[in-house]
């Protein structure tokens, strides 16, 4: 067995084997030290529990977790830089890939910007139909974590079941924007369909089921025996740090800090709709998971009172069509399914921003990983990386 | 309490101290060395106890660099944004992560697209671009082989 080469790396020239392209060097690792028990352990860029390209070393002492070091960038496209050279239009699109899971509440972040540096009035009806839109594709989002995180921790069921009622809501989302996942719907002033007619018919009809199916998933995952053993007080974070790590959405919730865009920096018609925010009390993992399941039946409270008070009128304000807003800046911000959306955009008054600033929850929910995950298990390192649902292109944008 | 007074007890507290109403959060212009002396101000005194992001944005005719601390209160529902201005080349700007953990990424992130260097920052390590890469993207005259500028839409 001694003479077994594997491919022909042996018998490569012994310089060529030696030198390491300049691109394809590595970050240092942070040093373990030989005389203890510590190891790293690395994890990623490809790996299932990442959800997406990212990787991390840990440095393990036996199984608990000692330290560990995020390393972020691997889908990094540059798109601040990409969108000083596009239109105010143009730029759109993009905003829907930075998440996949939540491009309605990324594209609503962006247009309200362009709109309140134009000083834009939208009518009535766009704002219903973008609160409309916005909390479907809140559940969506809601539901394809539900979906992932009962993988990631060895629950298969709850992955049909979940897939089952969010394809009700993509195929909604598709009648009506043209697309499931990056749906461009959103434009300056308005949409740039109408919804479609038989909208409210589907909507209702989702609306009469899914209150009840909410419930059963609620049962199967996050009120299950072995998930609670899995998630109860593993991955606390307090308040003050949650605040301090820049957390938003129901991670911090979860922390037991009622924050939410829509109601604490109020946008759209959400000051007149009645809603609930749910508030975790421990901020550990199983918090997470329950107030994502909570929001989700809020977010169906919302949808009934958009549906009821839904206006007639137009679906898009006469905006200019060469956008060409007058030099300034906003910021704006959304609730998006995972925390606070922002845009700032600064103006020098051309068809072209001077510069976009996107302010992504992902980024700030991930950058708390290490104080979360210190003197833990290796073993919930899964369960609590999984609960701060990360869409990598958000981090990394 | 609204931004204003958040302001007026800032310029009561630094006088001198350059404010300015910018919609739709006000804003406060300091300088480099006495930025940590404001936000830990802000932070305990008048509670914005939460950094939304650290950015900056290039000003190439002004020669400088100026960076943008958005801070919001959850106990008084208030922004405030916080401007350091700062020379475009050799810019030095003490780090604010102790002050706010969220700061550390967001100032590696600032630091590797604009050029500026966060003073006594724990982790100074490139986050989001790969290591062989020269020059600050973010920067107006950065310029790469595979940056090539579309033709004008009319």
């Amino acid at each position: 067995m001694r003479n077994v080469t594997f491919g022909n790396r042996d018998k490569m020239p012994p310089t060529a084997r030696g030198t390491v392209p300049a691109a394809t060097v590595v970050q240092p690792l942070p040093s373990a030290s030989a005389t203890s028990d510590e190891f790293l352990l690395n994890i990623g860029p490809q790996h299932p529990a990442t959800h997406g390209v990212l990787r991390v070393v840990v440095t393990m002492d036996g199984e608990v977790v000692k330290d560990i070091v995020p390393h972020i960038g691997y889908v990094h496209r540059g798109l601040e830089k990409l969108f000083e050279n596009r239109t105010y239009e143009q730029i759109i699109p993009f905003t829907d890939r930075t998440d996949y899971l939540s491009a309605i509440a990324n594209n609503f972040a962006y247009v309200r910007g362009v709109e309140m540096l134009l000083g834009l009035e939208v009518p009535r009806k766009v704002e219903y139909m973008r609160v409309l839109m916005a909390e479907l594709n809140r559940i969506a989002s809601h539901l394809l974590w539900l979906a992932a995180y009962g993988l990631d921790m060895g629950a298969f069921t709850p992955f049909l079941y979940a897939f089952r009622d969010r394809e009700e809501i993509v195929a909604m989302i598709e009648e009506a924007s043209g697309g499931r996942l990056t749906t461009n719907y959103f434009r300056v002033g308005g949409f740039v369909h109408d919804l479609p007619k038989d909208f409210f018919a589907r909507l209702r009809k989702f609306l009469a089921r899914f209150g009840k199916a909410l419930n059963e998933l609620d049962t199967l995952l996050v009120e299950n025996a072995i998930f609670v053993a899995r998630t109860r007080g593993v991955g606390v974070i307090g308040k003050e740090r949650a605040v301090s790590y820049g957390m938003t959405g129901p991670c911090l919730r979860a922390s037991n800090a009622a924050f939410d865009v829509r109601r604490d920096m109020p946008y759209s018609i959400y000051p007149s709709l009645e809603f609930e925010i749910p508030v975790g009390r421990n901020g550990d993992t199983w918090d997470r998971s329950w107030v994502r399941i909570e929001e989700m039946r809020q977010s169906l409270a919302i949808l009934r009172q958009a549906m009821e008070g839904f206006p007639e009128g137009e679906h898009r304000a006469r905006a200019p069509r060469n956008i060409e807003p007058p030099a300034g800046e906003v910021y704006s911000a959304v609730e998006g399914p995972r925390g606070e959306i922002g845009f700032y955009i600064v103006s020098d008054g051309t068809r072209k921003p001077y510069r976009v600033k996107m302010r992504k929850p992902s980024f700030s929910n991930f950058s708390a990983l290490p104080e979360i995950l210190r003197g833990l298990k290796i073993a919930d390192l899964v369960a609590v990386m999984g609960s701060l649902d990360l869409v990598v292109p958000e981090i990394d944008r | 309490m609204r931004a204003e007074e958040a302001l007026a007890a800032l310029r009561k507290r630094f006088p001198g101290v350059e404010t300015r109403p910018v919609d739709p959060a006000p804003g406060v212009t300091v300088p480099p060395q006495s930025l940590r002396e404001h936000l830990v101000f802000l932070r305990d005194e008048l509670a914005f106890d939460f950094l939304v992001f650290v950015t900056a944005l290039d000003r190439p005719s002004e020669g400088a660099l100026e960076l943008v601390y958005r801070l919001f209160s959850h106990e008084t529902r208030v922004s405030v944004v916080v401007r350091v201005r700062c020379p475009r080349d050799g810019a030095r700007v003490p780090t604010v992560s102790d002050i706010f953990r969220t700061a550390e990424w967001h100032e590696r992130e600032t630091a590797e697209l604009f050029g500026i260097v966060f003073t006594d920052h724990p982790d100074p390590r490139r986050l989001l671009l790969p290591d062989d890469l020269d020059g600050y993207p973010l920067r107006k005259d950065f310029t790469h082989p595979n940056l090539i500028r579309l033709p004008e839409a009319r």
